[in-house]
């Protein structure tokens, strides 16, 4: 007994001497400086950009410091743009929310299966955001689609889905949540597999019934998990590329044209890079500000 | 009602006519027991949501797959979901063309590579941050959030300027170190999660018995932890092989260009849509990870939510 005390104050003397921090230091560097150089330099080397007038045509980068920012203010283009993304990502937030809030409850009340059905849930998280679109655009197709099908089946006429701005918008919306409801579907049910099912019983023993159990028990339990599910479809949804620019390209007349799809006119085919770096940043902070006012709500609802 | 077995979720679903039950103590009677879901109606809403939400799922994917088994010149003659004629004809043309073996080849280098280098670089780093006290340490968090605060389409342009001027431009090797950089975060968290779970007293067991402590590494806490390893892979290689607009960005040619965007360029090639074609192209593309998920999405779930809750 007395030599396995001494053998494991040995080894706590070497696993201290372990605890040199450089070699913490050692071990996370490599990791820290490749993020630093891919994620956290980029922004800092944009931000300084915008501030200059930057074109490939002359040599010259003269500073005109937050020239580019009234530059991309003044132009309708951004505004505009600026509208329809923020319809876009209502849309995105309102539907996915929702669907994620309705099939968050009905994947609660599964017990066998459950694996099956989530594995099948969480399928689009695997489909890339072209092949998503093209298989959005093959499905809303006006002449063979099948919701059309459906629509001419019924005795309706047919919608042109992508022909038409406003059509084209929701079906963008449909598209931008079906890849990026799995992860929001998650978080929320995650969230209602903590809630302690007793709670919801002493509802009911107080008279609730089993609505009224979800959406005054439930639902207010479920607050930062929905808080989190709302970020990510607002943050996927400001930041989408892929998705709308392989399904619509912008179109027709720019009724799909959001702010990232000005962003890539911008840079890769107008080369106006101090421009577009003014936009980067735009996105940044419009992002940055959509998270604090999620947050704030948040709290101002859960104070009530 | 088969499917619906657990007696807490039938408790908290009780009819309004809770209040008349004997509920507060001991075993209420079966058959007062009456759930809110056992009439007809009852059964539809829960099992509704559920069908909407396979058939909002698959619905894409089935659609897909029938377009994918059409002649170009059938799909608007012969609507139907099940093919009059169906042929692999798409698919054939797919392979045979040289841009998507390209492509197939330069997504399946990238993706494993940034995986490889992602878990050499991110397993050091998350130990460090999970068994080491250092000053590093507080910049956990940060490190993790920053995907979340910097979105790729705002890196599209400052890292196409890095990566002209260090001639890192439609290189493979630049791509794989930019996704690196894009995946550290996410997997470090998870990692930093598990090896925290791990208990202490396991290394100083091995210590005891005379291992050192890169010995206890290998032979402990790694072997421990290959659900985690295989988590943060295959989280890294849906990343790096579904990526698009880094990729539009940062490549040119058909020598570093992968699956997504070569189905985005070949959508212009087509000329008039040849939705067949794009459709077999898009389902290939998501094949090799289907197969893999199937195997493993239990890990994939529990991952990403052990990543998103902590």
């Amino acid at each position: 007994m007395a030599g396995e005390s001494t053998s494991s104050a040995a080894s706590a003397v070497r696993i201290v001497g372990w605890q040199h921090p450089w070699i913490a230091y050692l071990c996370s560097a490599p990791a820290m400086i490749i993020v630093a150089l891919f994620l956290g330099f980029p922004v800092l080397f944009a931000a300084w950009q915008s501030l200059f007038d930057i074109s490939p045509l002359s040599e010259e980068q003269p500073f005109v410091g937050f020239g580019n920012y009234t530059a991309v203010f003044s132009t309708p283009e951004f505004w505009s743009s600026l509208g329809r993304t923020g319809i876009f990502v209502f849309g995105v937030v309102v539907l996915g929310l929702t669907l994620s809030v309705i099939f968050g409850f009905a994947l609660n009340r599964v017990v066998s299966g459950l694996r099956f059905i989530r594995g099948i849930a969480i399928l689009p998280y695997i489909v890339s955001s072209v092949a998503a679109a093209l298989m959005f655009r093959t499905m809303f197709n006006g002449d063979f689609g099948f919701p059309n099908q459906v629509l001419e089946f019924m005795g309706f006429e047919g919608i042109p889905w992508l022909s038409n701005g406003f059509y084209a918008m929701n079906v963008v919306i449909f598209a931008q949540v079906w890849t990026d409801l799995p992860l929001a579907l998650l978080f929320v049910l995650g969230g209602l597999q903590t809630i302690d099912k007793q709670l919801n019983e002493a509802a009911l023993v107080d008279g609730a019934n089993g609505w009224r159990s979800a959406l005054y028990i439930s639902l207010p339990l479920i607050a930062p998990q929905l808080t989190l599910a709302t970020v990510w479809l607002s943050f996927k949804a400001v930041t989408s590329l892929g998705t709308v620019l392989a399904l619509t390209g912008g179109g027709p007349q720019d009724a799909t044209q959001l702010l990232t799809l000005e962003l890539v006119r911008l840079g890769f085919d107008e080369y106006d890079t101090g421009t577009a770096m003014a936009m980067v940043i735009i996105i940044f902070v419009l992002n940055a500000a959509l998270t604090l006012f999620y947050l704030g709500l948040q709290r101002k609802l859960g104070t009530k | 009602m088969s499917n619906i077995k657990n007696p807490t979720s039938a408790d908290a679903a009780r009819e309004q006519m809770a209040p008349q039950l004997p509920t507060t103590s001991g075993k209420p009677k079966r058959s007062m027991r009456r759930r809110w879901y056992s009439g007809p109606l009852g059964k539809a809403v829960v099992w509704l949501p559920l069908a909407a939400l396979v058939l909002w799922t698959m619905g894409p994917f089935l659609i897909s797959l029938s377009v994918s088994f059409k002649q170009p010149a059938h799909v608007f003659s012969d609507p139907s979901l099940i093919p009059d004629a169906p042929t692999l004809d798409a698919y054939a043309r797919v392979l045979d063309r040289a841009g998507f073996r390209s492509a197939l080849w330069n997504s399946v280098v990238i993706a494993f590579g940034s995986l490889i280098v992602t878990l050499i670089v991110g397993v050091p780093a998350a130990y460090a941050f999970a068994r080491f006290r250092f000053r590093g340490r507080h910049f956990l968090l940060l490190f993790s959030l920053l995907p979340m605060l910097v979105p790729k389409v705002g890196l599209m342009f400052p890292l196409f300027l890095l990566a002209v001027k260090v001639h890192g431009f439609d290189s493979r090797i630049f791509l794989i170190l930019v996704f690196t950089g894009m995946l550290l975060p996410l997997a470090v968290w998870l990692m930093v999660g598990f090896f925290q779970a791990i208990p202490r007293e396991l290394e100083e067991a091995a210590a005891v018995d005379g291992a050192t402590q890169l010995e206890t590494i290998r032979t402990v806490i790694l072997p421990l932890s290959i659900p985690a390893l295989l988590t943060v892979a295959v989280l890294a290689f849906r990343e790096a092989w579904n990526e698009f607009e880094l990729v539009l960005a940062l490549t040119q040619t058909a020598d570093s260009r992968t699956l997504p965007y070569e189905l985005y360029l070949m959508q212009d090639s087509t000329g008039l849509a040849d939705y067949p074609i794009q459709n077999a192209f898009a389902l290939l593309t998501v094949l090799p990870l289907i197969l893999v998920y199937l195997r493993i999405e239990r890990y994939v779930a529990e991952g990403l939510l052990s990543g998103a809750v902590k």
